[in-house]
């Protein structure tokens, strides 16, 4: 009787729960169901707002103010957004990772003919459009105030993790379907490049950022150029490993 | 004189004795609320099937606002000394926390518009103006707004005299930037429809008779995308911590009320009260039931749990 009231109580709880608070992020990826919006609607509108200010007031609670009133919000609203400024910076983040599989399109490798693209090429394409986004949109100056923040002890797991969902979005969109352990080092090397080229690029003074480019380009070779030293020493370890092992048996050591 | 003095004296023990029937004068003393509370009766006409928790007892409605009205006409005095007491002075951060959070005011260099008022903001339950303050002490020196309003509201009129005693000690004194008003929370008349930008209620809603009510009279007086802010004893979430704070709630704090204020049962109704407030997942609910949007999971934890801060945002008619 009691379990029963229990699970009951249990059940309608879980159920209010997903009545009120409808799933914001979903942890892998479906190519035939769109994810589910990321911010609410009164969160979107003083956010996207916000995001206007940016330029003229950086990644600051008087752009969250600004943006809340211009969406017809009071400035005591902003107290929508408990982590303040970092929720602005996470609403550009989150938006710019999604609005990368509208913005990067490639050629159906069906249609053929054409020289097909290699998944390295496509990661570079995608990341290179992610960069140029935050010249686009013109947030690129004010882009150290929102690395300080999160850079912030309390919110630098929130960054990460969202920096690897920009890393496992690139490699989804460009077709890489590795199902072994490089999985994760493709996604921690090419977190890690990202990141340093986003930091290069906010002392960046070149014409359409071809400095940025460059830099890019180098790393994701140093990336390369390390990925095939490693590839090279695993293979010898693996051979010597083997022929050892085959000249102690035939030594008559039984392994 | 001497004579009199052992007259009075004897008379005194007469009265204890036959305290069950015969009434005295209020003072402040040694369970003097519980003995207010057996001497009220329930008005008549009232239907008395209705029911609500006062501590651990179980009340008519009719009764409770009597019983709460007790028991802060006898602490209110010893109010701040026993907070700092109680908590061990931690009562001060969440305040300065709750206020340095909200954030009031606006700042002039900043907001673009020259009409610009300041923020109107109603502290609910707040009868000693300690929340007040700070959100007039942090609009002026951190946001420099000179028009940042406060209407202080509380139902009991001696916590209110209080709070204008100490309102003397701070420049807002005689201002139009303070107010105070008496005022239950669920029949805010006097407040006008869509009139405040922030409604505050700071250690407060856990005494209110119909939570409900007064969350749906919140709405009401808020502006569209005003905030309700709630700053309230919760549930800890650590089981280890909670076994040491239950003990501590439970065992010290009545004595500490016995010691200091001369007033036990005042302060077991307070940690009785504390226990039976709903928990974070509830309270997050029902200000969602009243129309709130509520930001990110709807609360934020103080002190392990010991208080939370809950805030809800009315929301823009169409655009939301």
């Amino acid at each position: 009787m009691a379990t029963s009231t229990r699970l009951a109580r249990t059940l309608t709880r879980s159920s209010l729960r997903s009545l009120s608070k409808p799933p914001t992020t979903r942890r892998y990826h479906a190519a035939d169901s769109p994810p589910p919006p990321p911010f609410s609607p009164a969160e979107s509108a003083i956010l996207s707002a916000a995001l206007a200010h940016v330029p003229a007031n950086g990644f600051t609670s008087t752009s969250l103010r600004l943006g809340a009133r211009d969406a017809g919000y009071l400035d005591a609203s902003t107290n929508l957004f408990p982590r303040g400024a970092f929720d602005l910076v996470n609403y550009y983040l989150v938006t710019q990772r999604l609005a990368l599989k509208d913005s990067v399109q490639f050629p159906a490798e069906s249609a053929g003919g054409g020289a097909r693209i290699g998944v390295g090429k496509k990661v570079r394409t995608l990341a290179l459009a992610r960069l140029r986004a935050n010249a686009e949109v013109g947030v690129v100056g004010r882009w150290g105030e929102a690395l300080a923040l999160m850079a912030q002890p309390t919110l630098l797991p929130a960054s990460l993790a969202e920096l690897a969902r920009l890393a496992d979005e690139m490699w989804f969109l460009a077709g890489d379907t590795a199902v072994d352990a490089s999985w994760y080092t493709k996604r921690a090397s090419l977190a890690t490049i990202y990141s340093a080229t986003e930091v290069f690029m906010t002392q960046d003074q070149s014409t359409g950022f071809k400095d940025t480019e460059r830099f890019l380009d180098a790393r994701l070779e140093d990336g390369m150029r390390v990925g095939g030293f490693l590839g090279g020493v695993g293979e010898w370890v693996g051979y010597t490993g083997h022929s050892l092992v085959n000249v102690l048996r035939s030594k008559g050591v039984r392994i | 004189m001497n004579v009199s003095t052992t007259k009075l004296l004897g008379r005194r023990q007469l009265l204890l004795s036959t305290r069950a029937t015969i009434r005295r004068e209020p003072y402040r003393c040694f369970s003097c609320s519980i003995r207010h509370a057996q001497q009220t009766t329930p008005p008549p006409g009232e239907p008395g099937n209705r029911t609500t928790h006062f501590g651990f007892e179980t009340v008519a409605e009719a009764m409770k606002e009597k019983k709460v009205a007790t028991v802060f006409s006898s602490v209110a005095s010893s109010y701040d000394t026993m907070n700092d007491l109680m908590s061990l002075g931690i009562h001060r951060l969440w305040k300065d926390h709750f206020v340095r959070n909200l954030n009031p005011g606006s700042n002039p260099l900043t907001s673009r518009s020259p009409t610009a008022s300041g923020w109107n903001i109603l502290d609910i339950a707040g009868g000693t103006g300690d929340i007040a303050f700070r959100m007039l002490d942090h609009a002026s020196t951190l946001n420099h707004d000179a028009h940042t309003r406060v209407t202080v509201a509380d139902i009991n009129p001696d916590m209110l005299a209080e709070g204008r005693k100490r309102a003397l000690n701070t420049p807002y004194a005689r201002t139009p930037r303070l107010d105070f008003v008496e005022a239950n929370a669920e029949h805010l008349d006097m407040i006008p429809d869509a009139s405040i930008d922030l409604y505050t209620v700071a250690f407060g809603i856990r005494n209110f008779t119909d939570k409900d009510a007064a969350l749906r009279e919140a709405f009401r007086v808020l502006k569209p995308g005003g905030v309700f802010a709630c700053l309230e004893f919760s549930k800890v979430n650590s089981s280890l911590f909670d076994a040491v704070y239950k003990r501590w709630s439970f065992g010290a704090i009545p004595l500490i009320g016995q010691l200091v204020a001369g007033d036990r049962d005042s302060y077991q109704y307070l940690v009785e009260s504390i226990e039976k407030f709903p928990s974070q997942t509830e309270f997050r609910d029902m200000i969602q039931r009243a129309g709130f949007l509520v930001p990110g999971q709807g609360w934020e934890d103080l002190t392990g749990g010991i208080a939370a801060i809950h805030k809800g945002v009315k929301p823009v008619e169409g655009k939301s």
